[in-house]
């Protein structure tokens, strides 16, 4: 027989713990001692062990208490809709996660030109004064000097990845062969 | 992020052979036809506040 001090050490609770798990009728004590305390017995020592392994589950004392006293198969359905829970809360919280993610890699929004389209920037090159080999050479340069700045300047007038490609690798072929 | 310089850009321009006049020029014509383009470019180049005063009343 165990007291409930005893009992408290072998699971890390507190006596108050196990106290109220007797009030709610989760684990009663087997006996008393003529001082009126609690005594149990191996089963409830077992009982409180599986108690205490499926609040490491997260289910309330409620379902526990529920489960406990119903046979094996009501047990595995309690677990499996436990399971089933908590994958959804995994599901919810990894999609959270992604936005979170997406949200810290959005470039800054000041750096993106929204109101120039690349039909307007050409249209202003050419009205500076670039005719087409011109435009050509503009790509050609900006490869050579400034290949990332080439790039984020693609970007930030809202070209598509593939044309960005296109581009710099039409700029690449531009450049001056090397010396044979 | 390939953060262009303002710097980087003129010499952009000169090579493609552009003069200061034809640049001036463009940043007029830029501001007649897209004030807000042209600002988010002059933005997007770095530029602090008074120089792009300075670009947008050439």
């Amino acid at each position: 027989m165990y007291t409930i001090s005893q009992l408290a050490r072998m699971f890390h609770l507190s006596r108050s713990t196990i106290l109220y798990y007797d009030s709610i009728g989760l684990l009663k004590p087997d006996e008393r001692t003529n001082k009126n305390y609690r005594l149990y017995q191996p089963r409830s020592v077992k009982k409180l062990e599986m108690i205490c392994e499926l609040r490491n589950t997260g289910l309330s004392l409620k379902s526990i208490k529920q489960i406990i006293s119903n046979r094996k198969a009501e047990k595995d359905s309690a677990l499996q809709e436990r399971l089933h829970a908590i994958n959804q809360e995994i599901n919810t919280l990894r999609k959270q996660q992604q936005v979170i993610v997406s949200m810290l890699q959005r470039k800054d929004p000041a750096r993106n030109m929204r109101y120039v389209s690349r039909e307007q920037w050409v249209k202003f090159l050419r009205t500076a004064g670039l005719d087409d080999k011109g435009l050509y050479k503009l790509h050609v340069t900006f490869e050579t000097s400034s290949p990332e700045g080439h790039q984020d300047f693609l970007e930030s007038i809202g070209l598509s990845e593939k044309e960005i490609k296109q581009i710099r690798d039409a700029s690449k072929e531009g450049l001056p062969p090397e010396k044979t | 992020m390939g953060a262009v310089t303002v710097e980087e850009w003129i010499n952009l321009f000169k090579a493609v052979g552009l003069s200061d006049e034809d640049m001036k020029k463009w940043h007029r014509l830029f501001e007649d036809r897209n004030p807000e383009g042209h600002l988010s470019f002059l933005k997007w180049l770095g530029l602090p506040a008074e120089k792009i005063e300075e670009a947008r009343s050439l």
